[in-house]
């Protein structure tokens, strides 16, 4: 039978206590649960789906280039990314240490990248990029003990002859903060790897391609566990461009060790077949994103490996800049195929006295042969009657002072001296002296080496002159032509026949008895024109235009030698190389 | 027998006994929604649920043997229990098996057993026994020191395993039993304040990741990745239940892996994740019937010995659900304890039944047969 118990009464009122303690502990856990879910409900649901559905980019593979006669210039390979994905790892010291003695990559650091990301557990932090064959090899084999590091295969551009071509092809890399916002377009994500200079950059549009991407579902690992949605990437297209890779090679060979650029192109088209640039750089050591050892090698060296030389170097064009004197004296009246000039050696203005490189003279001069032998004195009397205005008003007809549209970025439109510029930027007014070097093209003047080619184009097509560029025609990635770049006349200048008559046989005579006799081929009508500039950097620069055959033009060519010397000692015997190696491939 | 069945089916609490068997069935639900992806059984969804079925039949059949006993007897043993789990204690450090670098295990068969679940139940016996006895020396403050000796070699014991969270149950069963006893508060506020001194000491034994536990449970987001990652994913999957929840097996935090333990520590998380709140309210609910009917039966308890192993039994199971739950909140640290009748574990689900027998047989032995 039921006795009573014997259970004190202090006991009983702890008991009591104890539940009382009980319930309100219940009661925090009841109102947090309520908090959690029933108030903060919706906004916890977005994190979880956040938290499993990753939109995954697929990039599309940019598009290749080739050169006029579709041979492969630039393309794509396949590097391996080595990526530690934080979420999978027990032991990071460990795992760094054994990474370490693979990749060589010291333990401290990859455990320092990884502790440094602190973003999404389960995404790979990259380690290493475009890893060695045989490191990936030993990583596969040792997988089981390097849990959590990952191989990711990404697309990497990559450029088959290094340094050819660099300046136009120009080279790629991951979109910076400040083009992102530039650009202000959703396209555009951090990571992008779009062109970043050269033909690169002015045609990313055409050879980014557009991403495509996934939405999946994945699991706490970051295993794709469905697909929601797909997108296929769409390629980029290719470029088939106007070089010829065997033209350029060669040029790029002559120049080997030289500061400067060639520059060789059919004027009838404006189709440029070689763009060389000395020195040069490697593309590829920007495809895998610059170490900032290369950059600061590349950056701070004093022959400006990273300068396009003929699209954005400034320089003084010499004796090249007579022919444009030539053209504005004929145009202008003041001198005619008839009228000699006598050059004693000196010349005499206002005090000053001008001298002609040829110390004891020239004699009594043509303008045929003013241009053949190159006469200061010939071209200071012509300049000196023209004046200031006058040469304004013909370098602009030559399109001096304005780009000339070629498909590269950056492209630089000269320094082009006028009694206006000298008293914005020198301020000083302008002395008849300035004319008189003007007139020879020494002094203020500085031209792209682009910006003379046109000149020497100007005067081949007897001023039908044709928009200079790089890209012949755009292909899709299945071969289909999207687009095919037609000559375009990019300005005509009209100039009487006469003049370009008289001007074409001051060239070809330069070639045959003249300062250019060093690229006189015998079985190829050359004509053309020298220039060796002085500058304040110091040795001369050494200049050559010309075109070739003499009675109907196929190609013009520039030569540049930065500090090179004197034009047809120099630059003369170069532009002879290139054209025989352009008439030996062509034929 | 036909008379001791008669008392039995008298004097049972159907209630408790109702709650725990709906209890065991929800756990096994949660369970297998959470573990039926899991790699570890292989192709077979239901690994986890026939291992934890298998053990809480196990549970109770020792629920049912104890019941029998009247605890008078088990009392009487109550010295032999502790020491047994002592020595067991000593076996697992020299000889368990080790995961995660702590030893926790012994290996009984295909089986791996926890003797410090087992010294938990030991625990309670020992106290009932010995705070009954010497109740009123109590008073005595160096006599009420002596529990905390004992109590002490046990925390030491698994704090060497390392096992912070299991040491901590010890502490709370014998405050709570001391507090249920009668001693002085005084006594309780002193021993507070000199355990509170003593903490930068108690700090220097911590193991780093305990160390790293604690400091992570202040901010969490200190370490998203590793010890604090834990948390707030439970955070989420709790939080993005609402009200009722996503439905069993649609969680997408538990059925795409992102609680880890999710079928042991963290299983709450998945209770609020597909459950919702209702889910989570009717299991606080049963809780808190379990507990209730526990504080009843130690108030009409035959005598002081039976109260105080109620609750002891109470006190256990309460310490056990208040941090689990405020865990996997986010509102106590990650301690590692597992939630009572619900987390994955074979001889946690056992004790917690053995308790439960505890209860009911305090309650059926609360009159004399």
């Amino acid at each position: 039978m039921r006795e009573s118990s014997t259970v004190p009464e202090d006991v009983k009122q702890r008991l009591n206590w104890l539940l009382i303690f009980m319930v309100i502990c219940f009661s925090i856990l009841v109102i947090s649960l309520w908090y959690l879910q029933m108030i903060k409900g919706e906004e916890f649901k977005e994190r979880a789906v956040e938290n499993c559905i990753r939109a995954l980019v697929e990039d599309a593979p940019r598009g290749r280039i080739y050169d006029r006669q579709e041979k492969l210039l630039v393309s794509n390979r396949p590097a391996v990314v080595v990526s530690i994905i934080p979420a999978e790892v027990d032991d990071l010291e460990k795992l760094s240490e054994r990474l370490s003695r693979i990749i060589g990559i010291s333990p401290e650091e990859i455990s320092q990248i990884v502790k440094n990301y602190r973003e999404n557990p389960f995404k790979p932090v990259k380690i290493l990029d475009d890893c060695k064959t045989n490191k990936i090899v030993e990583i596969e084999e040792r997988k089981d003990e390097l849990r959590g590091v990952v191989l990711e295969v990404k697309p990497r551009r990559d450029y088959l002859y290094h340094d050819f071509a660099a300046h136009s092809l120009g080279y790629v890399g991951e979109i910076d903060k400040e083009e992102l916002q530039q650009f202000n377009n959703p396209k555009f994500q951090g990571g992008d790897i779009i062109g970043k200079d050269g033909l690169e950059k002015y045609y990313d549009d055409i050879l980014r391609g557009e991403k495509g991407g996934k939405e999946v579902e994945v699991d706490a690992l970051g295993q794709e566990v469905a697909t929601l949605l797909y997108q296929k990437p769409v390629p980029g297209n290719d470029l088939i461009l106007t070089i010829n890779r065997d033209l350029q090679l060669y040029g790029e060979n002559l120049l080997f060790g030289k500061k400067g650029s060639i520059i060789v192109s059919d004027p009838n088209s404006g189709e440029i077949l070689a763009l060389v640039n000395k020195p040069s750089f490697s593309p590829n050591l920007f495809a895998n994103g610059i170490s900032s050892s290369d950059w600061q090698r590349l950056s701070s060296d004093t022959e400006y490996p990273l300068t396009n030389r003929s699209v954005q170097g400034l320089y003084s064009p010499g004796s090249i800049f007579k022919v444009v004197t030539a053209v504005a004296a004929l145009e202008e009246g003041i001198t005619d195929r008839k009228r000699k000039i006598y050059c004693s050696g000196t010349f005499e203005l206002a005090d000053r006295i001008f001298t002609c490189w040829k110390e004891t003279g020239h004699g009594s001069l043509s303008i045929v042969d003013g241009i053949a032998h190159s006469c200061n004195i010939y071209f200071y009397t012509l300049g000196k009657d023209l004046g200031i205005e006058k040469f304004n008003e013909y370098m602009q007809k030559f399109g001096l002072g304005e780009k000339l549209g070629i498909d590269l970025p950056a492209e630089a439109i000269g320094t082009i001296p006028s009694v206006q510029w000298k008293q914005r930027e020198v301020k000083e007014i302008w002395f008849p002296g300035d004319t008189i070097n003007l007139s020879i093209g020494q002094g203020y003047l500085l031209l792209t080496p682009l910006q003379v080619h046109n000149i020497i184009t100007i005067i081949s097509t007897e001023g039908e002159v044709c928009k200079l560029h790089l890209v012949k025609k755009i292909i899709s990635a299945d071969g289909n032509t999207v687009k095919e770049i037609k000559p375009e006349i990019y300005k005509k200048v009209d100039f009487s026949s006469d003049t370009f008559k008289i001007i074409k046989e001051g060239l070809r005579k330069t070639i045959l008895k003249g300062t250019g006799w060093r690229a006189n081929i015998e079985e190829l009508a050359v004509a053309g024109k020298t220039g060796t500039a002085q500058n304040p950097q110091g040795e001369t620069h050494a200049w050559f235009i010309g075109f070739a055959p003499y009675e109907d033009p196929e190609i013009c060519i520039t030569i540049f030698l930065e500090n090179g010397g004197e034009g047809g000692e120099a630059a003369a015997p170069i532009a002879r190389a290139m054209l025989e190696k352009y008439f030996n491939i062509k034929n | 027998m036909k008379e001791k069945l008669d008392r039995l089916t008298e004097n049972l609490d159907f209630t408790l006994l109702f709650a725990v068997v709906f209890l065991c069935f929800y756990g096994l639900l949660v369970l297998y929604s959470s573990t039926r992806l899991a790699a570890t059984g292989g192709s077979d969804p239901y690994f986890f649920v026939k291992r934890q079925s298998l053990w809480a039949l196990l549970g109770f059949i020792f629920l049912i043997i104890i019941i029998f006993i009247d605890y008078h007897n088990l009392e009487r043993y109550s010295k032999v229990v502790y020491f047994g789990a002592i020595i067991l204690l000593i076996i697992v450090i020299f000889a368990g098996r080790s995961t995660y670098g702590a030893r926790r295990w012994l290996a009984i068969g295909p089986f791996d057993f926890q003797p410090s679940e087992f010294a938990k139940i030991a625990l309670i016996v020992f106290l009932a026994d010995f705070l009954s006895k010497n109740k009123p020396k109590l008073d005595n403050f160096f006599y009420y020191l002596i529990p905390f000796a004992y109590t002490g070699l046990l925390i030491l014991l698994v704090f060497m395993q390392p096992d912070l969270g299991t040491s901590l149950v010890y502490l709370a069963i014998l405050i709570i039993m001391l507090f249920v006893a009668g001693v002085k508060i005084k006594y309780l506020i002193f021993t507070f304040l000199a355990a509170l001194s003593s903490v930068p000491v108690l700090w220097t034994f911590l193991k780093d990741y305990q160390k790293n536990r604690l400091i992570l449970f202040l901010n969490p987001n200190l370490d998203p990745l590793g010890g604090g990652y834990n948390v707030i994913q439970s955070r989420i999957a709790i939080g993005s239940g609402g009200f009722l929840g996503n439905g069993i097996f649609s969680g997408l935090q538990s059925q795409l892996n992102f609680l880890p333990a999710q079928h042991t520590d963290f299983i709450f998380s998945v209770v609020g994740e597909e459950l919702g709140f209702a889910g989570t309210i009717l299991l606080l609910g049963l809780y808190t019937i379990i507990l209730w009917r526990g504080i009843k039966i130690a108030l009409e308890a035959r005598d002081l010995s039976g109260s105080l192993l109620a609750a002891g039994a109470v006190s256990f199971l309460f310490f056990h659900i208040t941090v689990n739950i405020g865990m996997a909140m986010g509102m106590l640290p990650a301690t590692g304890l597992p939630l009572p009748f619900l987390s994955y574990g074979g001889s946690f689900m056992i004790s917690n039944l053995i308790v439960i027998g505890i209860l009911l047989n305090v309650e059926l032995h609360k009159v004399k047969w």
